[in-house]
């Protein structure tokens, strides 16, 4: 099939595989770049806010523990699961298999790790938790001043760099490609 | 193609005796009983998908009543306590006449939870025979409910910045509250209910819907 063409199923019309152009180089570049990202995203100021005097400030560690720490701690692992734990796997993930694909390699367990990628996926929540931020905003908007922080930037900046990592490869792509590297 | 009498037989791997691995796609003969290229469990049919699919939606659909009922926060202000449950949080919205975000809450917390239960209902129900939809829907429907269902976290995410953010002593606090839990669990369940269900049942009964003329051997969904 030619580069950037998709198969469509004769039943549904759903399309079934897609050869996208260029795709282990841009799934290397996003998820390294995502990677970066993630680590800006926990050092700087995510956002700040500041009513009669005290300071306060958000970051994803502390959005998850606050609620680990008031009393829910099942939603608190919720949190750090899927704003923390799955973009980070998602990530470190694609960037160990696909980052040894564009040698025509398969970094050592490769198979488990991409079997993991496809069980990670729907809880990378990333881009929800943004719009939650979003309604956070409109909901405390007039009761107090807010400041957005660098990690804002790189959060809203992961969420495009974690997108353009997950289309960039089909799935059946990456698997073909793997079992090429592993013979 | 929106007539089932219509629906072209083609040939199926099942018949064939070949899985298709859930992981990686690869097609393999079943009795290899593990996939060659990334060692995941073969299955011909998710293993009791309908049972699963239908056990997780009664679960959430349990939940959803203290999801809704119950404040999914606390917000005291100088020694004045006001719970807020989702519905309360969005009708705030809208009489600020912060029209879209209401219509956002909505959407994800409301709309959207209810949609994904009655789909996946409906979709057991085709699976089950007891509805005839068109093919065409039905690929769309499901492509649905595993797409937006992620969205309705949108809700706990906002408690857990109002948590994190809201934390001003005396003056004013915000704590989570039971329906944030309960909420969570719907949004949880459902998603594990969409993966549990395997579409290719329903492919599996339009065949044997159009099949009926000739009468085959059942096919055993392991």
């Amino acid at each position: 099939m030619p580069e950037g063409s998709a198969a469509r199923c004769r039943r549904c019309g759903v399309v079934l595989y897609q050869n996208r152009a260029a795709s282990l180089v841009r799934v290397t570049a996003f998820s390294l770049t995502a990677l970066i990202l993630m680590g800006i995203v926990n050092t700087f100021p995510f956002l700040t806010m500041s009513a009669n005097g005290i300071k306060t400030e958000l970051s994803l560690f502390r959005a998850a523990c606050e609620l680990i720490r008031e009393g829910s701690p099942a939603i608190g692992w919720c949190v750090a699961m899927f704003t923390m734990i799955a973009p980070l796997v998602m990530a470190g993930g694609m960037l160990y298999v696909c980052g040894p694909l564009l040698f025509g390699r398969a970094a050592p367990g490769a198979r488990h790790v991409a079997r993991w990628l496809g069980h990670t996926e729907p809880w990378n929540m990333i881009e929800v938790f943004l719009l939650g931020v979003l309604v956070s905003l409109m909901k405390l908007g007039k009761m107090a001043d807010l400041y957005f922080g660098v990690g804002f930037w790189a959060f809203a900046a992961l969420m495009l760099c974690m997108a353009a990592a997950v289309a960039g490869i089909d799935r059946n792509e990456l698997w073909d490609r793997l079992e090429v590297a592993a013979e | 193609m929106n007539n089932p009498q219509k629906f072209p037989s083609l040939p199926r791997a099942i018949d064939h005796g070949l899985a298709n691995c859930e992981v990686c796609g690869k097609m393999t003969q079943v009795l290899a009983r593990r996939c060659p290229r990334c060692g995941t469990a073969l299955h011909l049919r998710k293993p009791a998908s309908l049972q699963r699919t239908v056990a997780l939606l009664v679960a959430a659909c349990v939940l959803y009543l203290p999801a809704n009922m119950l404040p999914i926060m606390t917000i005291s202000e100088l020694g004045n306590v006001m719970a807020s449950t989702i519905l309360e949080g969005m009708v705030e919205f809208w009489h600020r006449q912060a029209y879209p975000i209401a219509i956002v809450i909505f959407v994800a917390s409301i709309m959207i939870p209810i949609v994904k239960i009655v789909a996946l209902v409906w979709l057991c129900a085709a699976a089950a025979g007891k509805v005839r939809p068109s093919p065409r829907i039905l690929g769309r429907i499901y492509w649905f409910t595993e797409l937006l269902g992620r969205w309705s976290m949108v809700d706990i995410f906002v408690v857990s910045i109002l948590v994190a953010l809201v934390q001003f002593g005396a003056y004013m606090t915000v704590t989570p509250g039971p329906g944030a839990l309960a909420f969570a669990g719907v949004v949880v369940l459902t998603m594990f209910a969409a993966m549990s269900f395997d579409p290719r049942m329903l492919w599996d009964r339009l065949e044997k819907m159009t099949a009926t003329e000739s009468p085959e051997p059942d096919t055993d969904h392991e």
